[in-house]
């Protein structure tokens, strides 16, 4: 797949709405952080007035902590490798490790519409893309289906090879397939040569991505 | 007199440490985490304040503030937030809300904008309880 021919600004629009999120997330660890260590100082203050330290309530905050540390680890390693999406404009790309990044860096705009978004099995694949595109493309495909689902809905997403391109399946378990056409990102799609497929009997939406040079 | 506080976050680990320092320093704390909850103890129990997320799963903090306003116009509203956009900020204040704090917030400047808001709260009890008061009076003309 050459470079796409998209719309920069689009480009940095997308950029600038993950960087929001992102520190969003990042603002609600440090906010859980701050609590957990102010109730850990206010316990000491009570015990310099004498009031018993309770450690099960020291170990607590301390855990508290310590989780929100691996949250926030979690949150900037997706961001690292966000950012570092913009370092080639095509490389060889892990599908399977793409699908996982564009979830995670989707799961608070699933989480705002009370939306369960899971990354089931997927069969390994990879193919000459440009990344930063790539996660662009698969972010507005899911938001997209969110378009379509109510809350309380699972958004199931996985990937497979298929005729040496890939194909990105989307389906909510019970429900018909979540993304009927490619309409909300149709130039992005065109310009990756990617389309969107339905199969009404297994409610399952498809993401075909064609192999750099295949038509789409 | 200990405030009496709402405080709505869908940060379950962040309702529960800062209630709980709240509580320390004297506050009787609700938490609810989510829109639905909170708007079934604003209906259930008489606030001198709420601490409100800005950004929630079943609602946004604006839509939530409109709600608020609507049943209990004179109820003083602190929304904390990890988004503090001037744009939100501005239309909270137009909303009425007393307050707009960034996260993570100081402890401190919390409790003092809430004990702000309990005095305010009290000033406007006061004023309504002196109308009735002064309405009773002409009306019975004595």
């Amino acid at each position: 797949m050459s470079r796409t021919q998209c719309e920069p600004r689009e480009g940095l629009r997308f950029f600038g709405r993950i960087s929001a999120s992102v520190s969003h997330e990042i603002k609600n660890v440090f906010a859980v952080i701050n609590e957990a260590a102010g109730l850990i100082e206010d316990f000491t203050l009570m015990a310099g007035r004498g009031v018993p330290l309770q450690p099960e309530r020291l170990k607590s905050a301390a855990n508290s902590i310590q989780g929100q540390i691996k949250r926030g680890d979690a949150i900037v390693r997706n961001m690292n490798a966000f950012a570092h999406s913009t370092d080639e404009d095509v490389r060889e790309v892990n599908l399977v490790e793409a699908l996982r990044l564009a979830a995670d860096l989707t799961a608070r705009f699933a989480d705002m519409r009370q939306i369960r978004l899971t990354v089931g099995e997927s069969e390994p694949a990879s193919m000459v893309a440009c990344p930063f595109d790539l996660t662009r493309l698969l972010h507005s495909s899911i938001v997209a289906a969110f378009d379509s689902m109510q809350p309380g809905d699972t958004l199931a997403v996985s990937v497979s090879p298929y005729g040496g391109g890939a194909s990105f399946s989307l389906s909510v378990p019970g429900k018909d397939a979540p993304l009927k056409n490619d309409e909300p990102f149709a130039e992005l799609a065109r310009a990756m040569n990617a389309r969107v497929e339905v199969d009404e009997k297994t409610g399952t939406s498809q993401l075909l991505l064609a192999d750099k040079g295949a038509p789409a | 007199m200990a405030e009496k506080v709402l405080l709505i976050d869908d940060e379950v680990e962040f309702l529960e440490a800062l209630s709980e320092r709240m509580e320390i320093r004297g506050m009787d704390v609700t938490t609810a985490e989510n829109a639905s909850a909170a708007v079934s103890a604003i209906n259930s129990g008489d606030f001198d304040a709420i601490v409100l997320d800005l950004q929630m799963p079943d609602m946004n903090g604006i839509d939530m503030l409109k709600i608020i306003r609507k049943t209990n116009p004179d109820m003083q509203v602190i929304l904390l937030t990890g988004q503090a956009t001037l744009e939100a900020g501005i239309q909270a204040m137009k909303l009425g809300a007393m307050d707009f704090m960034e996260k993570p917030a100081d402890i401190d400047a919390l409790t003092d904008k809430i004990k702000k808001a309990q005095a305010k709260k009290m000033v406007i009890v006061e004023k309504k309880t002196e109308k009735k008061v002064n309405d009773i009076l002409k009306s019975k003309g004595w």
